[in-house]
Order: C-alpha cells, then structure tokens, then sequence
C-alpha cells in the first residue's frame, strides 16, 4: 500500500512537472498554437453570421412596425456587420466577449496564479 | 438502405401524445436525451462508490471531468464562480452526453437539433442576463457602453452592442447544431459511397475500402469535434456568467 502510494506521488510530480512545461512553452508562443487558438478559429465563422442574422432580424422587424421598408433593414444589415467583425475581434484578441473594450489579460493572469495556489493546498 | 444522408435526422415519434393541440410526442430525441442524463447520472454516481485515494478507471474518469470543469469555471470566474459550478457542469454533461452517445451507431444525436441547442442556448443566455440585472440591478446594462466613449458615439456603439449581445445565444446554439449535422452527414454520405462501390461490383468492391478507411478516420475526428464542442459550449456558458458577475 505505501510502495503504491508513493508511486502514485511521483507518478503525480512527474505529470505536475510536465504539465508546467507545457504551460511555460505556451508561453513563449514558441509551441505550435494551442487547443485555444483553434477553438477561436471554429468561433469566429458563426458568430459573424450570428450578429449578421440578429441585424437582418431587427430590421425586418422595424421595417414592419415603422413602415419604413428597405431603409431599416439596410441599416440593420450594416449594424449587424459591425457586431458581427466586434465580435470576432473580441474572440481573437483575448478579450472573451467581453462586451466593452478593456482587455480581461490582467484578470486572466491573476486567477491562474489563483488556480496554482489552488492546486498546492 | 438509407442513401439519403439527411434521413438520420428526421424525428421518429415514439411514444405519440397530444396536449392541448401541440404534438408532445415521445420521440427517439426524447429517448437519447433520457439516455444521456441517465449515462450521466451513473457515470457520476456509480464511478464514485468506491471513493478510494487510487482511483480506478471509472473514478478515474470521473475526478478528470470534475476537475475539468472546475478548473474552467474556477479560471475564468475566479472563486465566485463556485456557486455555479453545478449550472455550467450540467449544460457541459448534456451537450456531451448528446454528442458522445450520437457517435454509437443506430442511436440519434439530439445536439444535431437547433431547438435543443437553441433552448439550451436560450437558457444559458437567460441565465446569465438574469444573474446580471439580480446582482447589478438596472446598472447592469451600463454593459452595452464601454468605458471612455465619446458621447457623439454613443447612439451607435450602444446599437451595435445589444445587437452584439443579442447575437450570443445564435452562434453558441448555430455552432453546435452545425458543427453536428456537418459531421453525421459526412460520415454518412462517406458510407454511401461504398455501399454504391460494392453493389456497383467488379472493381468498386475494391475501391469500396477507401471510403471505409476515411470514414474511420472521420469517426475518431467526429469523437474530437463532439468533445470540442462540448467544452466550447461550457467555456462561453463560463463568459457569459462572468460577463454577468463582473460587469467591468
């Protein structure tokens, strides 16, 4: 029981080590791009098409209620456009959908220290 | 055989039953969504009995979802995230579930729905405004002006923003809906080419393989894309909550 214990904690040191190299190559951006970079990548097609349909949507809908057919949907076709580009600016540059324009870096530093801290008690 | 690849996603009532004039049926969509809380459930309960320190492959598998998650939620929420742990574990479990028990053959996957995805979408995006005006009250929708703009702008930036935030729940519940559908009915036309390259015979019964091995391929990217899919969708239900939370 001891003899498997103890294997089992360095087995855990070992896998603990190689975790944080992994996370120091991250880093560098030496590493081929992670798992997040190609996550973003697949986001960013529909949330342009997203905001897109949300824009034709609102000035469909506006061109009913004020009468106002074509005007309202021109309009909404380029709010949508700029929502949609918004959108996946905010994907790509880190700023996780934040709506707003401060970037959330700083914070997403300060809870992976929270999380290592986490991790050692 | 079925040549049709989109035939695989038609609903089958099970179960017919009508209340109120709206068809309530107990569909095959039903029945793998009751398979996949279920699957759920036992894998979280039944894995855990044991709860030894050197976890056996079941608890194994278990500790590693859990600590999954946890590690999401707790990275991008911080650790007022805690108290929503369960919500996102929960969204992140079906959508898996559902993706994962679509790959079994003769099943049905029920995330190649855009109205499950749309209201399990709906209900993230609800939930998460919710929260926001519970916590901020009206000054949560100081979210759709970011700091420091000029007030001529103003009209314009805001309109973008809600369209922008209203925009949420349509990619997240697109994306899932898409990314399914794209991949069953890929593997499924791969399938139809050599079903029709053997019964062409002659040399199509040898050309039969090909499609055979890509398709072996495509099901182990198909796994991938099933489990991506699932922690996208729980990584932006994350966002959306710490949208809600923090407010900036």
């Amino acid at each position: 029981m001891a003899d498997k214990s103890n294997e089992l904690a360095r087995k855990i040191q070992e896998a603990q080590q190689r975790q944080r190299q992994n996370a120091a190559g991250d880093n560098d951006g030496s590493a081929e791009p992670g798992k997040d970079e190609k996550s973003k990548a697949l986001r960013a097609g529909t949330d342009l098409v997203a905001a897109l349909a949300v824009g034709i949507f609102l000035g469909y809908w506006v061109d009913r209620w004020l009468d106002t057919k074509p005007f309202g949907i021109i309009f909404f076709v380029f709010i949508g456009f700029a929502a949609g580009f918004l959108n996946i600016y905010r994907s790509q540059t880190g700023q996780d959908y934040k709506v707003g324009f401060k970037p959330s870096s700083p914070e997403k530093q300060n809870s992976e220290n929270e999380t290592e801290n986490g991790k050692t008690d | 055989m079925a040549t049709n690849p989109l035939e695989q996603f038609v609903i089958k009532p099970l179960i017919p039953m009508e209340i109120g004039g709206y068809d309530v049926s107990f569909t095959q969509s039903s029945l793998w969504m009751a398979f996949a809380v279920i699957a759920a459930t036992l894998l979280m309960t039944l894995s855990m009995r044991s709860k030894s320190v050197i976890p056996n492959r079941w608890q194994n598998v278990t500790e590693m979802v859990y600590e999954f998650v946890a590690g999401m939620v707790h990275e991008s929420l911080g650790h007022e995230g805690r108290k929503y742990f369960a919500f996102v574990f929960s969204v992140f479990m079906i959508v898996l579930m559902g993706n994962m028990l679509g790959m079994l053959p003769y099943s049905f996957t029920f995330t190649s729905h855009i109205v499950v995805t749309g209201t399990l979408a709906l209900m993230v995006f609800l939930t998460a405004t919710l929260i926001g005006i519970i916590r901020h009250g009206l000054h949560f929708f100081t979210l759709f002006l970011p700091a420091g703009l000029p007030i001529v702008l103003a009209p314009l930036i805001i309109l973008i923003e809600i369209v922008s935030y209203l925009s949420r729940p349509i990619s997240l519940s697109v994306r899932l809906f898409a990314n399914m559908v794209a991949g069953h009915t890929m593997m499924k036309v791969f399938a139809g080419f050599s079903v029709m390259m053997v019964a062409s015979s002659g040399i199509g019964m040898v050309g039969a393989v090909l499609p055979l091995l890509l398709n072996t391929a495509l099901f182990g990217l198909e796994i991938l894309i099933a489990f991506i899919q699932a922690y996208v969708f729980a990584i932006l239900t994350c966002m959306y909550l710490k949208d809600a939370i923090e407010l900036h």
